[in-house]
């Protein structure tokens, strides 16, 4: 998906800081951690990656990923 | 009542839920929306519905717009949770009292050049911190969802001190007209009746829910709208475009017959017909408002510390019990 380029916390790769302030597992409401290589934030309680797509967190227990044993 | 066998269970439509983790794990709330199949519809009405068909979420975000207007704080942080529209993030942009105001979309993104979605959630558990948002707005989500108590508690939960919380969704006896006659042709076809048009609210409930949530200053109450459409099935196919069609989980699995959809459709036009041959539809928007508690808000003063007598405010003599 292409985006206006003012939309400057829209890059591909990037979160707004402000919303990942407030974001958290959906399911245990705790925090989140935001792996930018993989582009998911991981629920560690919840042990689940959620996926962030063109920089839209989507924060849905049933399309997130579980985490391996060693992660 | 004689009940048709019901055919299997669609598998695909129970979602794999995490043991313990969803909200419906362990406890009596009933599953009555197939939220799955919901998710399935938001992504597929994003995908296909022509222009038009999202009047009712510019309807509701007028109603969220009027109800922001009079407020008389400024929020920092908004989350307006709605979709498949910007409509009701945009009402809460333009209303002036957000700061920053991130469009939470219910299941899939919806398209939007100038106001894109920040984020795709799950209305029934709103990924959102205690204590980090001042102005929550849902439109056109909650008739959807299976423990309305528990996402108020959730939402309650995330507003910070004196936040505000309003919500417009479809409630009271929106559709009766269409649940009306879908039992009187299925009772007649088939013998049996099976849950076509979901259940809604009534607005009498809201209140106390807000309350028991822990809500300061609820406020519930409703519009009722009347639509009106050439033929039952130009209503049908608009509710199938808003991906509306019948979400309950105890729905039956096979298909409708054209039959039954005809016979259904006569006695719609039989029952709510007009003179002008187009037919009446029944949507009711119920509202609601309530803020997260702060000792600046009005309360009522302690029993017995009146400073002046109700004989004297009232102009009359007291007369000992």
């Amino acid at each position: 998906m292409s985006l206006p380029p003012s939309l400057g916390n829209r890059q591909a790769g990037a979160i707004d800081p402000k919303l990942l302030e407030i974001l958290v597992c959906p399911l245990t409401k705790t925090t989140l951690e935001w792996r930018s290589d993989r582009q998911e934030l991981i629920s560690r309680s919840a042990r689940l990656a959620y996926p962030v797509r063109d920089g839209i967190p989507i924060m849905l227990p049933d399309e997130a990923r579980s985490l391996g044993d060693d992660e | 009542m004689a009940m048709p066998p019901e055919p299997p269970a669609d598998p695909s439509a129970t979602p794999a839920r995490r043991p313990g983790f969803a909200p419906d794990a362990g406890s009596a709330i009933p599953r009555v929306f197939d939220r799955a199949l919901i998710a399935r519809r938001r992504r597929t009405a994003i995908a296909t519905a022509p222009a038009g068909t999202d009047f009712l979420v510019d309807r509701v975000a007028e109603e969220i717009a009027d109800r922001l207007a009079p407020v008389a704080r400024r929020f920092d942080t908004a989350v307006a949770i709605g979709g498949p529209t910007a409509a009701i993030a945009r009402a809460v942009r333009d209303s002036g009292k957000a700061g920053r105001v991130f469009r939470a979309d219910v299941f899939a993104a919806g398209p939007d050049e100038d106001l894109p979605a920040d984020l795709v959630i799950d209305d029934e558990v709103p990924p959102f911190g205690p204590a980090s948002v001042d102005l929550v707005v849902a439109g056109l989500t909650l008739q959807w969802v299976n423990d309305l108590p528990g996402t108020l508690i959730q939402i309650r939960r995330m507003l910070k001190p004196d936040g505000l919380f309003l919500a417009t969704f479809v409630g009271g006896d929106s559709l009766s007209e269409l649940r009306q006659a879908f039992l009187a042709a299925e009772a007649e076809t088939t013998g049996g009746v099976s849950p076509r048009v979901a259940p809604f609210v009534e607005v009498r409930d809201l209140g106390g829910l807000l309350q028991r949530a822990g809500f300061a200053l609820p406020v519930a109450d409703q519009d009722r709208l009347t639509l009106r459409y050439a033929t039952p099935f130009d209503l049908m196919r608009d509710l199938a475009r808003m991906g509306a069609a019948n979400p309950l989980a105890e729905r039956r699995r096979s298909l409708t017959g054209p039959g039954l959809l005809r016979r259904a459709a006569e006695h719609y036009q039989a029952a709510n017909g007009d003179a002008d041959g187009r037919v009446r539809a029944t949507m009711t928007l119920v509202s609601l408002s309530g803020w997260a508690p702060h000792e600046s808000q009005q309360k009522p003063l302690k029993p017995g510390s009146a400073k002046m007598r109700l004989a004297e405010a009232l102009k009359t003599t007291e007369n000992p019990l």
